[in-house]
């Protein structure tokens, strides 16, 4: 044991708590200790620790000595822990003051690490086992992750057995790491040209979008089937999560999962429609069916000569306090509008204007009319499954009148 | 991690709130005197006040169309004077609002429509105030969405009068305007009595 390492370790668990420390003086008792008196290095450590401590008035609680011993689900922002787990995902080095990251995971759950390049650990390899004494917990975006500095110390251990991941029903994800057994239901246009993929994940307790990122060696995930992933990225933005799935270990399962989706009722005017409204041509690879522009151009297979019909509104769906955008399939749009899919392709095809005239028509009958919409509510979107007009209602309009408190009020 | 993991994400979008289209009688959308902008930034959003304490981006109305007039030469433009039960609202849609100025040119009043768009107060050299609004939208419905736009402006109406005065908008209200409640919720009383059960 270098002691010098150990002055560090003390010197930042006082400075930790607001106080200067004088390494000198912390050498010396520490040498002191272990040179002179032959103590072993752990238990002069903790000695002389105890005794500063005491001299600054530091409160011994739990941030006390290494750290209390925690499983990897009960640590919070800002303490000092000693933990033990596998380090079940082990990425690249984003920078040269980082010697590690990765993730590791005990029975109780997972959680990020970062090892800083100062600190002087052993080789950490994947899926081994380790104690990291004295790490310092921290929070972004809401995630908690583990900051190895020159102040930890990280042993090897020998484990023998199996860890058997935690899976979080998706209802209940938080921010960090998870596994989940889930299903993909949908896939999304991508939205950036790095991706490689999005989409939507769900079980019986919800459904979260997910995320992949262009990366060698990464596959796609195909609709319709269920996997169970381990360890993945649970990212945060506005109250919503997402799975960033990239490093996480990913393996297709049988079966199916019966997924729950939240549905939700919104009432209000339809404000606006949407370009990509009406009448649109969807690609026909397989699998695909994605909206084609005017020129028949797939933003993945590029020129299709060959395309299906179909009908979509999108639109804002507004009740003066709030906006929700809402998206009508062909079904709906045909209860609402009247126009059918062959009756729209017949206008467009016989009109100078095109599918800009099934455009302008639906307009007509749907932009500034009261609407109630139920549907499911997918990231910021509302898919209405069924969508009826709002009628007067004379029994508010007596409950109004009485508000009002007459004429004379 | 992956490199793309953290710090790597686009920009998404619409993580700002959209703005709501707020229900007010042209009653009391003719009082508006007070405009401001939420933020230095020439992109900061426009607000009008309404005089019963909200701030107001956007409007929602339904009325009839009693009379539209084409308007400049160079820049050409409609206006329409819009009637509800509690008077008229005055909106216009030029050149920079093409999609409204298009479905203005084939409407022809009398005739009920719904009207989305932005308030717009002017005061001219011998200060007078002119309040309009510029149409984003605007289509022709029937006398029922006429009748349900009343109910609603007539309940967001009193929503805002019978909510306690709270925040820097109604506290900027209370400054500029000095309204009087009753007589507002006479305005609300006359409107729904324009209705039929």
């Amino acid at each position: 044991m270098d002691i010098s390492q150990i002055v560090e370790r003390i010197s930042l668990k006082i400075e930790a708590k607001g106080h200067a420390a004088d390494k000198p003086k912390i050498e010396q008792k520490l040498r002191r200790l272990i040179e002179e008196f032959g103590v072993q290095p752990e238990d002069a450590e903790r000695t002389v620790w105890y005794d500063i401590a005491r001299d600054y008035g530091i409160q011994l609680g739990r941030a006390a000595g290494p750290g209390d011993q925690k499983q990897i689900n009960s640590v919070s922002t800002e303490e000092w822990v000693t933990i033990e787990g596998k380090v079940v995902v082990l990425g690249n080095s984003p920078s040269p003051s980082i010697a590690y990251s990765g993730i590791i995971a005990d029975a109780s759950g997972a959680i990020r690490f970062v090892v800083w390049s100062k600190a002087s650990v052993p080789v950490i390899k994947k899926d081994s086992w380790y104690r990291f004494e004295s790490a310092v917990v921290d929070e972004f975006k809401g995630a908690l992750s583990l900051k190895v500095h020159s102040g930890t110390t990280v042993t090897e251990l020998e484990v023998d057995g199996v860890l058997i991941p935690v899976i979080t029903p998706v209802a209940e994800l938080a921010a960090g790491v998870a596994s989940v057994h889930v299903k993909m239901i949908q896939e999304w246009d991508v939205s950036h040209e790095r991706m490689l993929q999005s989409g939507l994940l769900g079980d019986e307790t919800g459904t979260v979008k997910f995320v992949i990122w262009k990366e060698e060696g990464i596959e796609r995930l195909t609709p319709g089937s269920v996997y169970t992933i381990y360890y993945t990225l649970v990212d945060e933005f506005n109250g919503r999560h997402s799975l960033n799935i990239n490093t996480a270990n990913i393996v297709a399962e049988d079966g199916d999962i019966a997924v729950a989706f939240g549905t939700a009722t919104f009432k209000g005017a339809l404000v606006h429609i949407a370009p990509g409204s009406g009448l649109i041509k969807r690609c026909t690879v397989e699998g695909c069916n994605r909206v084609l522009s005017r020129q028949n151009y797939c933003p993945v297979h590029e020129m299709q000569p060959k395309f299906n019909y179909d009908l979509r509104v999108k639109g804002w769906l507004d009740d003066g306090e709030r906006t929700e955008d809402v998206l009508m399939q062909r079904e709906v749009v045909e209860s609402l509008t009247g126009m059918t899919l062959d009756e729209s392709k017949e206008l467009a095809e016989n009109n100078p204007l095109g599918m800009d005239e099934v455009f302008l028509r639906m307009r007509e009958r749907i932009l500034g009319r009261y609407l109630r919409c139920e549907g499911r509510e997918i990231d910021r979107w509302l898919l209405v499954n069924s969508c009826e007009r709002i009628h007067f209602e004379p029994t508010l309009l007596a409950e109004l009148l009485n508000r009002t408190g007459g004429e004379v009020s | 991690m992956s490199t793309p993991a953290t710090g790597g994400f686009p920009k998404r979008e619409n993580m700002f709130e959209r703005e709501p289209a707020r229900r007010v009688f042209a009653g009391e959308f003719r009082e508006i005197r007070v405009q401001f902008r939420d933020g230095t930034d020439e992109k900061s959003p426009s607000y009008a006040l309404l005089p019963t304490g909200q701030r107001c981006n956007r409007v929602f109305l339904v009325g009839s169309m009693t009379e539209k007039k084409r308007q400049g030469e160079q820049n050409m433009y409609y206006q329409a004077r819009i009637a509800d039960p509690t008077g008229t609202f005055f909106v216009s849609a030029g050149s920079y609002q093409p999609e409204a100025m298009q479905q203005m040119a084939r409407i022809e009043p009398p005739a009920f429509v719904a009207v989305v768009g932005k308030p717009s107060i002017y005061e001219t050299p011998d200060g007078m105030v002119m309040v309009s609004i510029r149409a984003e939208s605007i289509t022709i419905v029937d006398r029922e969405v006429r009748d349900c736009w009343v109910l609603e402006t007539a309940k967001a109406t009193l929503d805002r009068l019978d909510t306690p005065a709270s925040g820097p908008d109604s506290a900027l209200a209370a400054e500029k305007y000095h309204i009087d409640t009753v007589t507002y919720r006479k305005m609300v009383y006359h409107a729904l009595t324009q209705l039929k059960f």
